[in-house]
């Protein structure tokens, strides 16, 4: 099948990547930054475990083009995908209108984006009027298709989905999406047929439940302390309950990211603007901006409120492991809070440091090094942010070397506490480990 | 000799008897280009005064006793720093305060640079606080700032906060001033111990009533927290001229702000007792205040006295207390968000003018500051407007509306804009219809309708005279620039009057009485020499 996919960020690219893979004519068409030269030569806006690879062998086998003009893209695609960041709306507007104006025939716009609830709809009449306006006759579909993939293991995502959403009324453009997702649904039907605004409410209320149990696990561990409780013991009775499972059960410094977190604010804006009720949502996002300063509060309480002077180690930046990204990341909130009080950072993440450079607007510097231990040399504690692998069984008699004061905070729960108090740690976790 | 028998004092008693003071309003707007004469604008605050029972010949022998008076050079002196507040020994340097260290000489060129450092260190709390990292004991950021002070130390900050209150802050503020504790313990059941940071504003730090509800602060800080030096340096900001009592009550010295016993209190908005207004609208507001303080300072030392601002809306006021004899003056604010500046108005020129004194010491011989008070117009006008249009009392006003409103987006003409757009319209056209009604009275009555006022309970007198302020907007500047004008017109007054409008020793006396009161209620043999009510109050409350 001949696919245009519009947006070459994440989603645009495993997208395009997967659907060149299982044989369609790809061409792919960035809407922000990404240059076309610079996709042609493999050089991708993102670092996501096996994409650059799958984008270049897609390219070599001839399957996947990447071109900038828009009308190009309308005029190679029997299905034009938006698979684009959420505040890219406005560039999502300005595709549809080019659609409008220079398709020759049937259109079928699959929108994987998450824009506000009704635009699929709202697309899909624009489409129409423009057809109309040009005296066109020919069949206009806008279905929703919101994707379920996660940094670090985008690709597995998408090839191996737990369910595909596709909200439309239209059974021939639902016919055709299915036989284009196809190879991904073969085992059982997958297949989740909807309305369109079904469909994109799906997938803000798969963020806003997760995001609400990450902080309620959050809420949960920070009370646990203060009743001298471990909460690992505790997320082991709460995940074996069939009915809880073990999924987004780990207690953390917050949650990040530019899609996860986004959503949920972007539905609570949603929300809020049309005067409806997001309490709890809002509770959710606001217990979540506090959780991610959780470690700066412990380190804050064990330094008697003086931390001038104080040198705090980071490993980690990026929000989560397996990705460069640190946008809505804990590590921001955290390390502000550390310089702000007057303490020195030496900071290590094995991918993030570029990134964090770029949204570190506050006027303190700190300290990027490029090595874990060499961020301990002379610290008074290791604040740990996000759960590398590298981070999990690390030289603990080095570390003693290299540190001034034998002190962890773990925003990740990544050791055993008598493990490392055996070492001779401090030791504070997310509920967990010592009380402050 | 006193003013009274100066002969500018003389030739406006003639001019008033001559006629002038028995022409009615209506009277004198025959002639036509009247509201051009008697009106004035500087920057975004526009004055008309035309509605006063003033012609061209009574403004200039008005101007003739202000020269008389050698008001010019009492300008300078206020402006330059000299000590114009003689029985306290002291300067009153509020206009030094809001500078910028441009355009002053003398005493109030020497302080800029403490002013400034002062204001340095302010921006830095500020800052810090509204970035959200001032730090409680647990860590947690500070969201509420509860300033305790008052008088000066809670009035400006209070009515300014309000006023600005479209302003959106990250920090929500709160204000006790009442001894009895009232607001206190309502305040404190709804705040958080880790969030919540408490100013002590307090030019002498003795303040009875500030240290009081101090303690009581303290007391429910120390319920969470228990390390005292934690509680201090994370929950506590001081503001005093005092900072060796400040660091005594255990203020560190990070904490403390200083002030200097060259600013009054009702005229300390503009130093740091300022800084609730800094965290509600940030230092650059902060600033713009200032500035906007500043042009009428530099308007009242350079115009000419015929066309200065705060000169001419005092001596009208001279004109209509001494001449007219109008003891009472009511402060109408057209916008609800001005609710506070009545109370704000009635300190500055009341603790200011409320005096019987000449600077020499004698008693004087004519009326001083009239009554003043007011109210948020459009809720005046369902209270005591009734006295305004029929009572007994002839009744100065000032009327006090902005232009535009800011909340509200003006190009829109559909759903809330539009009726915020109406609403506005409608105040202002309230605000225009009373000051016209007060003028002309029956006169105002359509002819078309007249028939229906035929009733000795539908007549009105007019002839109450008024002062219409229009300011381009609400916002730090106009608010700086309309302080300013009422702090120096009050000096004005003053300056004709012969008294000094920088001391207060009127509130002295009840503070030290209160303290042998309140021994007698600790120990009742103490009231034995008190009077008969006293004691009997006493007794109702000794349990």
């Amino acid at each position: 099948m001949k696919v245009s996919v519009y947006g070459c960020e994440l989603s645009g690219l495993v997208t395009a990547g997967a659907l060149a893979q299982t044989g369609n004519e790809i061409v792919a068409l960035p809407i922000g930054i990404a240059k076309v030269e610079d996709l042609r030569q493999g050089i991708l806006p993102r670092n996501e475990p096996g994409l650059e690879a799958l984008v270049t062998l897609q390219m070599q086998e001839g399957r996947l083009h990447f071109e900038d003009d828009w009308k190009a893209g309308v005029a190679h695609g029997e299905v034009l995908i938006l698979s684009m960041p959420s505040w890219r709306l406005e560039r999502a507007e300005e595709i549809i209108k080019v659609i409008g104006e220079c398709a020759k025939g049937d259109v079928l716009v699959v929108n994987q984006s998450s824009f506000p609830i009704g635009t699929a709809d709202r697309f899909e009449a624009q489409l129409k009027l423009a057809f109309a306006e040009r005296g066109l006759v020919a069949n206009v579909s806008v279905v929703a298709m919101p994707e379920f993939i996660s940094e670090g293991s985008a690709i597995n995502d998408f090839v191996k989905p737990d369910r595909i959403v596709l909200g439309s009324h239209d059974l021939k453009a639902i016919k055709l999406v299915k036989d284009l997702m196809r190879p991904y649904n073969r085992v059982t039907d997958q297949v989740k047929v909807m309305s369109t605004r079904a469909a994109e409410y799906t997938k803000y209320a798969v963020n806003a439940l997760l995001a609400t149990r990450i902080s309620l696990v959050n809420e949960l561990a920070n009370n646990a302390e203060h009743f001298d409780i471990d909460m690992e013991e505790v997320r082991q009775g709460l995940g074996s309950d069939h009915r809880i499972g073990f999924n987004y059960l780990y207690p953390g410094c917050g949650f990040g990211g530019p899609s996860f977190a986004a959503d949920v604010k972007n539905l609570v804006g949603t929300l809020q603007s049309k005067g409806y009720d997001a309490d709890l949502l809002k509770a959710v996002l606001s217990n979540n901006e506090s959780q991610k300063e959780v470690l700066f509060r412990k380190a804050w309480r064990f330094f008697n409120t003086d931390l001038k002077n104080k040198t705090i180690a980071v490993w980690g930046l990026s929000f989560k492991p397996n990705t460069s990204t640190v946008e809505n990341a804990p590590s921001i909130n955290t390390i502000r809070a550390f310089v702000e009080q007057g303490a020195e950072v030496r900071a290590y993440d094995p991918q993030a440091m570029n990134d964090f450079s770029e949204h570190w607007t506050n006027p303190h510097s700190i300290n990027m090094v490029g090595d874990m231990y060499e961020a301990l040399e002379g610290a008074d504690a290791l604040v740990i942010l996000t759960e590398w692998k590298a981070f999990w069984n690390p030289d603990f008699k080095r570390m003693k070397k290299q540190m001034d004061n034998l002190v962890i905070f773990d925003g990740r729960n990544i050791y055993d506490p008598d493990v490392v108090m055996e070492q001779g740690f401090r030791y504070f976790g997310v509920g967990r480990g010592e009380v402050i | 000799m006193g003013v009274e028998s100066s002969s500018a004092w003389r030739a406006l008693k003639q001019h008033c008897q001559q006629g002038a003071g028995e022409v009615h309003l209506k009277t004198l707007f025959d002639q036509k280009n009247r509201a051009e004469v008697f009106s004035v604008e500087l920057d975004d605050l526009f004055l008309d005064y035309s509605k006063n029972r003033v012609t061209e010949e009574t403004l200039k022998l008005l101007i003739d006793l202000a020269e008389q008076q050698a008001l010019p050079s009492w300008i300078q002196r206020l402006l330059d720093g000299e000590q114009v507040n003689d029985t306290e020994e002291r300067p009153a340097m509020h206009a030094a305060l809001r500078a910028g260290g441009q355009g002053v000489k003398g005493e109030a060129l020497s302080v800029q640079k403490d002013i400034e450092l002062e204001f340095e260190k302010m921006a830095g709390m500020v800052s810090k606080i509204r970035a959200g990292q001032w730090r409680g004991f647990s860590g947690k950021p500070i969201t509420d700032v509860v300033n305790i002070g008052v008088g000066g130390s809670d009035l400006g900050p209070l009515m300014m906060t309000h006023a600005l209150q479209n302003i959106k802050s990250p920090i929500d503020l709160h204000f006790i001033s009442s001894i009895d504790g009232t607001q206190t313990s309502n305040l404190l059941k709804k705040l958080n111990q880790e969030t919540t940071l408490f100013v002590l504003a307090s030019k002498s730090f003795t303040t009875i009533d500030t240290l009081s509800n101090a303690e009581t602060a303290k007391d429910w800080l120390e319920e969470k927290i228990e390390d005292p030096q934690t509680l201090l340096s994370q929950h506590f900001v001081g503001v005093s001229t005092k900072p060796e009592m400040m660091t005594q009550w255990g203020i560190p010295h990070d904490n403390q702000l200083v002030f200097w016993d060259w600013v009054g209190g009702r005229y300390s908005l503009w130093s740091t007792i300022g800084l609730p207004i800094a965290l509600k609208v940030g230092m650059d507001g902060f600033r713009e205040m200032l500035q906007g303080a500043n042009i009428m300072d530099s308007h009242f030392g350079h115009a000419p006295l015929d066309q200065n601002i705060p000169v001419l809306m005092g001596l009208i006021d001279v004109w209509n207390i001494n001449f007219l004899d109008i003891q009472a003056k009511a402060i109408l604010p057209y916008d609800a968000r001005l609710k506070y500046l009545p109370s704000y108005f009635e300190q500055l020129v009341m603790e200011s003018n409320g005096k019987s004194v000449n600077r020499e010491g004698e008693a004087v011989t004519y009326k001083t500051c009239p009554i003043l008070w007011g109210e948020v117009g459009p809720n005046a006008q369902h209270a005591f407007y009734q006295l305004l249009h029929q009572g007994t009392q002839a009744v100065m006003c000032d009327f006090i509306a902005p232009v535009e409103r800011d909340d509200f987006d003006r190009s829109r003409t559909f759903g809330t804009d539009e009726s915020l757009h109406y609403q506005h319209e409608l105040a202002m056209a309230n605000c225009f219809a009373q000051s016209r009604v007060l003028m002309l009275g029956d006169a105002a009555i359509p002819e078309s309708i007249k028939q229906q006022f035929d009733s000795p309970f539908k007549h009105y007198p007019g002839n109450q005279p008024s002062n219409t302020i229009l300011l381009k907007t609400i916002s730090p500047k106009t608010l700086g620039m309309l302080v300013a004008l009422y702090e120096h017109k009050t000096f004005v007054e003053s300056v004709i009057w012969e008294i000094n409008p920088f001391d207060q020793w009127g509130v002295e006396l009840g503070k030290l009485i209160a303290k042998e009161t309140h021994a007698a209620i600790k120990d009742e043999s103490r009231a034995d020499s008190f009077d008969s009510s006293t004691q009997n109050l006493i007794k109702r409350i000794v349990k």
